[in-house]
């Protein structure tokens, strides 16, 4: 398979990582340190038309295709996985289930100020009860003449504390098991819509992570996103397609744990030599440059089967699995490196080792990937 | 409205510059760019058209290979390009590189105002731009930090180095901009998008005119090092006089 890049791809790619430099390397450790959403990096992206990237232009995106938006989400995430992320959980997420089942209305109301990034959105399937095991799902929505009535509550929600629309998932039959979970669109001026406390994390800390508390909230029924019933369907499709975004984040960390090596290695003097001449050293950075070709190849794989039309469940978990074990493991290795000065506060290795460990947890566990890969194999 | 034309150059990247162990530099595995200063002779072109309207064509003389430069070009502003391209034309010098643009423009590109870098990122010989208003016999304004269009007339603030000089020139003519003129935009997804649909002229090997032989070549390329030593001298009278001999011997000080 080959994934030369196209002359625009490769465009893209110097314009964000020139991008990336300029506006949010400077920032990185202040917004880790502080917890702070980076409003003004994305007002920017969202200037030179990156928020909804890959949604047709109709819609306000820029029609480019998955593989592109990859590659974007990679290179954010090569400086500031946090933001990085946000900006992937928005685009894949929050917006893309609206484009693949909303109506024409619905995409209209809430598609185009998504990807025109004049809306933040939000996906709120997670429940304090309901983690890798979605169908244990509570909250309910109940028919009310010509509303639905929503109770329960969503936790680790990103983009929670600013999300201007919600696409939460609630049960809407109790009997049909898997079958009765329906997807409803919420917007954050919903009065039976609360946003809890904004959780501290130990990594991606620029994320905003929230629990969400529904409490009599009433949406009309042209706000059911898709056919009811259809919700866990709709759900595993979007974390598919989420899942590449978490597999470019991966890479993007990895990049950036080999740049960091790479700079180190030759910089620090011991014994008389740079510590990049000692074997010891070449063999961690052959290693993680190794597995980072894997890790991008597979992500590419991915996105490229979504742009064919081709099925990539099995890929997607593929390269989320693997990006992600491998991010782990070499931002540990890449701290080993740095030694002592690794270990200190705004070090990027430090904060990447942080980072890197959400990406085996999110948007689906090593474990569940693992689940989805046996699955598909051995059926 | 002014028809501007903005030359640029496809340079190496220099940030790609690895030096090998034995001190020589290999340019095999390097990536090309805008040349620096050439970015914001772009910038500077846009900005012009965006105030006052008429057109931009960017226009680079090189290799074929060069072609990718076309679409990041087109990407900051330019409606159109033009690629004087020959397989020959790989080791230019800043005469010839000249007489090539002037060949062209004048044949085919009508013009107001010509900007240009005031140097490039690889040879920095800061040649190309006087030498192609000489070409064409316009006035050339070099050392430009800030233009100013009125009408047919362009007020230049050129930075010195003992001060800032304003000329006022009548146009046509050509203006070589410093960095300080302006920061070069990042193309925006849809800059980069639309750029493949713009049009680009293509000037064939042999039809820009004349004879090119290469003039320059490069015998070798090589890496500055820095020597490292460890010496210790006692912190007394004596140390010192030794240190300072020391560092007279070596040539650190004079």
């Amino acid at each position: 398979m080959d994934f030369r890049l196209t002359e625009e791809q490769e465009l893209i790619r110097a314009n964000i990582r020139e991008f990336c430099q300029q506006y949010l390397d400077p920032i990185a450790v202040e917004i880790d340190e502080n917890s702070r959403h980076p409003q003004e990096v994305f007002d920017r992206l969202a200037e030179m038309g990156f928020m909804g990237m890959p949604y047709p232009q109709e819609y306000g995106g820029a029609g480019t295709d998955f593989l592109t938006y990859a590659m974007v989400v990679e290179e954010i995430s090569r400086s500031c996985a946090g933001t990085g992320f946000t900006f992937s959980c928005h685009t894949g997420l929050g917006t893309g289930p609206i484009y693949e089942y909303g109506t024409e209305e619905q995409k209209q109301k809430y598609l185009v100020p998504l990807c025109k990034g004049q809306k933040w959105g939000a996906f709120a399937l997670t429940e304090p009860g309901a983690g890798t095991d979605v169908n244990a799902a509570t909250t309910v929505a109940v028919a009310d003449g010509d509303e639905w009535v929503i109770n329960g509550t969503k936790t680790f929600i990103s983009q929670g504390t600013f999300a201007d629309i919600f696409i939460v998932f609630a049960r809407t039959d109790p009997a049909a098991g898997p079958k009765g979970i329906s997807a409803f669109i919420v917007t954050k001026d919903n009065p039976g819509l609360k946003v809890g406390e904004h959780f501290r994390k130990m990594g991606i800390r620029c994320s905003q992570t929230a629990e969400i508390i529904l409490k009599d909230c009433r949406v009309p029924r042209s706000d059911m996103l898709g056919k009811e019933g259809n919700g866990l369907r709709m759900a595993m499709a979007s974390l598919d397609n989420g899942r590449i975004g978490i597999a470019a984040q991966a890479v993007g960390i990895l990049q950036a744990a080999l740049d960091e090596s790479l700079k180190y290695a030759s910089q620090r003097i011991q014994f008389n030599k740079p510590i990049g001449r000692q074997q010891a050293i070449q063999w961690m950075i052959a290693d993680m440059a190794t597995d980072l070709a894997a890790a991008r190849h597979l992500t590419y794989h991915a996105a490229t089967l979504k742009d064919q039309g081709l099925p990539y469940t099995k890929e997607a978990s593929m390269a989320k699995l693997f990006a992600s074990e491998a991010a782990m493991r070499h931002a540990s290795k890449a701290v080993q490196i740095h030694g002592g000065y690794g270990y200190m506060k705004g070090q990027k290795v430090e904060r990447l080792l942080r980072d890197a460990k959400i990406t085996e947890i999110y948007e689906g566990t090593s474990e569940a990937q693992r689940m989805v890969i046996a699955g598909n194999v051995m059926r | 409205m002014p028809d501007i034309i903005t030359c640029f150059k496809w340079a190496v990247d220099e940030a790609d510059i690895r030096p090998q162990a034995s001190g020589e530099v290999a340019l095999d595995r390097v990536g090309y760019k805008i040349s620096e200063y050439d970015r914001n002779a772009l910038e500077a072109a846009a900005q012009l058209k965006e105030a006052h309207g008429g057109s931009v064509t960017a226009i680079t003389v090189a290799t074929p290979a060069a072609k990718k430069g076309l679409k990041d070009a087109l990407s900051r502003g330019p409606d159109r390009a033009c690629f004087v391209n020959d397989a020959a034309f790989d080791a230019l010098e800043p005469a010839q590189t000249a007489a090539l643009l002037a060949g062209v423009i004048r044949d085919r590109l009508p013009f107001d105002l010509i900007l240009c870098g005031e140097g490039s990122s690889d040879l920095y010989a800061q040649q190309v731009g006087p030498r192609l208003a000489q070409e064409l016999g316009i006035p050339c304004v070099t050392y430009v930090n800030r233009i100013t269009l009125e009408g047919s007339t362009l007020l230049a603030e050129r930075k010195l180095e003992d001060g800032i000089e304003v000329v006022k020139v009548e146009l046509p003519a050509l203006v070589t901009v410093l960095p300080d003129i302006n920061t070069p935009r990042i193309p925006g997804l849809k800059d980069t998008l639309e750029a493949s649909k713009k049009p680009v002229q293509s000037v064939g090997p042999g039809e820009a005119g004349g004879e090119f032989p290469a003039r320059l070549q490069t015998v070798a390329l090589r890496a500055t090092s820095m020597e490292r030593r460890c010496v210790r001298f006692p912190a007394d009278d004596a140390g010192i006089r030794e240190l300072v001999e020391a560092l007279r011997k070596s040539g650190a000080i004079g």
